[in-house]
């Protein structure tokens, strides 16, 4: 049945919002029509519509004449009319609200909200990592990028000196790469301290890459030099006149001073014996163990949609680029994308099984999923986590197992199905589309094995 | 708080011969100003004049109920009026108007229980049982029987 909710408020709130108000319940008595609504009076707001009211409302009427918070209807019909139509003529509100038609949802635009709203809600730690990681992501995917076109004039062409590969390899691998390290760090220590984080963790960054400490070297790096410039900004008490030198000589010469030494006789040696045996375990990984990688990176990809855990593994895969492992790095993003794409095309396969709403993400599902954008599975999710969660962890797990079977790698961090024509970007491309279109059309038979509601005339029956 | 506190007989008026809402409206604080109800009469008719021009308080059935939220006022209280004759108050349903409900709410009160029942009897309003049990009210102690059933 259409649940219809209301909203009323009057200027002064003493008598009209409940006039309105119970107006319109009498009439969805009469008409038998499900119905709340929300009063806005003198007294506050009573009988509060809740997110789930309004999710799971046809139509929302605003009978109001003065400020409603009409922001969270966003994306539902809305039938707007002053206090007094809904005193004089309640019944004709509530028949224009049953004959609204559905808003049509921008999934698209949902998707990437949720992506802004989740990097706006980061905390602490997580917060900071991530800071570093995007500031990180340009220089690694335009560096990679560079790196793989200089490969069109043969693998080894760079070698010769004086040549565009060669410059193409200089710009790319000698500077972008170069870089990585030293600007994850920094921006961890950026977000920690701000400016004064900023110097020490660069340098911190830089003397992990020279070390060979690699990205796990760069991370510790950039907390260190971050805690470091942020303890030495709220210790140091200096006396007016020269309260001038703290950020322009003083935290820059002891935080990058403390931090250099931390990295050099403390931090940096074991990290490189860590990172080097990741390296060369990853370097000679294949069968079996490769296969076990694919699949906990793949559903570790799937299993928050974009969120911390998702992130662990992005970060994983794109901080080895910056040790030449570019084979975790194409199973991330092989099972990031899976999950959207299966889910479109579960909605093809067994469009009874989904609402029309829910169809129409699908489609917004496919675009996002063939941009590497694992958040286009979110509104399946969110709808019936316990059967579309495991579904698409399982598509998942399969493509980032498949893909690290097939030795596929890949040298950019992002760009979905449009890196892919670009030449070298990709290895062992052939097989690596299969390992995306076997995943995606995993995740489909098993989200359609799972889902048993079917659906009439576009409303899921709850059979449950 | 009690309805009984906010409603008394000095301010029900049975049969109110007035020509126009400003005139009932005038008339109707007269008699809350001599409840001590209301301590300044202009302060508070210029609020529920106020109120009439950002729209209208007739809201059909015959029912208008002007209210006003002052500093005019000394305590919460309902005036209720029947009129000897029907008169014009823009009403929403444009039908003339014979029982007025006035609304006096104080600026600063603490608790809005006082709210909640004037809440209560503008939701009944909306019924028609309930107006007409109003309307065939022969005394200040019907009006009131009829108020308290709420």
């Amino acid at each position: 049945m259409k649940r219809i909710l209301a909203v009323t408020a009057c200027p002064t709130g003493i008598a009209h919002t409940y006039m309105a108000a119970e107006g319109l319940k009498k009439a969805a008595e009469e008409k038998n029509i499900a119905f709340k609504v929300e009063t806005r009076g003198a007294v506050g707001v009573e009988n509060g519509l809740t997110e789930e009211d309004i999710a799971g409302a046809h139509a929302i009427i605003i009978a109001a004449d003065t400020d409603a918070d009409e922001g969270r209807f966003a994306g539902k019909p809305v039938v707007k009319a002053s206090v007094g139509e809904a005193i004089k003529n309640p019944g004709k509100l509530l028949e224009e609200a049953l004959n609204k038609k559905p808003a049509t949802r921008d999934y698209i635009a949902e998707a990437v909200k949720t992506k802004a709203e989740r990097s706006a809600q980061r905390v602490g730690i997580y917060k900071h990592l991530m800071n570093g990681v995007s500031y990180m992501i340009p220089l690694v995917a335009g560096g990679g990028l560079i790196i793989a076109i200089s490969f069109i004039f043969g693998i080894e062409a760079f070698k010769e000196e004086g040549t565009l590969a060669a410059a193409l390899m200089d710009i790319g691998g000698g500077a972008a790469f170069a870089l990585m390290v030293p600007v994850l760090a920094g921006f961890i220590a950026f977000s920690i301290a701000e400016k004064p984080g900023l110097a020490p963790g660069l340098v911190g960054g830089m003397l992990a890459s020279q070390i060979g400490a690699g990205f796990l070297g760069g991370i510790l790096a950039g907390f260190i030099a971050g805690y470091v410039a942020k303890g030495l900004k709220d210790a140091i008490k200096l006396p007016k006149n020269l309260e001038g030198l703290k950020p322009v000589l003083i935290i820059p010469f002891f935080s990058i001073l403390a931090t250099g030494l931390l990295m050099i006789y403390v931090v940096g040696g074991p990290v490189k014996v860590v990172m080097d045996a990741m390296t060369k375990w990853l370097t000679g990984l294949s069968g079996a163990n490769a296969v076990v990688l694919g699949l906990i990176l793949g559903a570790m990809m799937a299993f928050d949609m974009g969120g911390p855990v998702n992130k662990a593994a992005y970060t994983f895969g794109v901080g080895l680029l910056g040790s030449s492992i570019f084979g975790p790095m194409a199973a991330v993003m092989a099972a990031g994308m899976t999950p959207p794409l299966g889910l479109w095309l579960a909605t093809v396969l067994a469009p009874k099984k989904y609402s029309i709403e829910e169809r129409e993400a699908g489609k917004a599902a496919a675009a996002l999923g063939i941009s590497f954008i694992t958040e286009g599975a979110i509104p399946f999710a969110a709808a019936d986590p316990l059967r579309v969660i495991p579904a698409i962890m399982t598509g998942s797990a399969v493509t980032g197992a498949l893909s690290m079977l097939f030795g596929a790698t890949l040298r950019a961090p992002h760009g979905g199905i449009f890196v892919l024509p670009i030449p070298h970007a990709v290895g062992n491309l052939g097989l690596y589309i299969v390992a995306i279109i076997v995943g995606t059309v995993v995740t489909a038979l098993l989200v359609n094995l799972l889902k048993r509601n079917p659906v009439t005339n576009g409303q899921t029956v709850n059979n449950e | 708080m009690k309805l009984t506190e906010i409603i008394e007989k000095e301010i029900i008026q049975l049969s109110l011969a007035v020509q126009t809402k400003e005139e009932c409206i005038a008339r109707m604080t007269e008699q809350m100003v001599k409840a001590g109800a209301i301590s300044n009469k202009e302060a508070f008719m210029q609020t529920v004049l106020e109120r009439e021009q950002k729209g209208t308080t007739g809201v059909g059935f015959e029912v208008a109920i002007p209210h006003g939220k002052s500093a005019g006022v000394a305590r919460p209280a309902l005036g209720f009026a029947k009129l000897a004759h029907p008169i014009d108050w823009q009403s929403l349903d444009e039908e003339p108007v014979s029982m007025v409900f006035l609304i006096a709410v104080p600026a600063e009160q603490a608790g809005n229980e006082h709210l909640r029942i004037l809440a209560a009897i503008a939701r009944k309003l909306m019924h028609e049982e309930y107006r007409n049990q109003l309307r065939e009210a022969g005394s200040p102690e019907d009006v009131m029987r009829v108020l308290e059933t709420l």
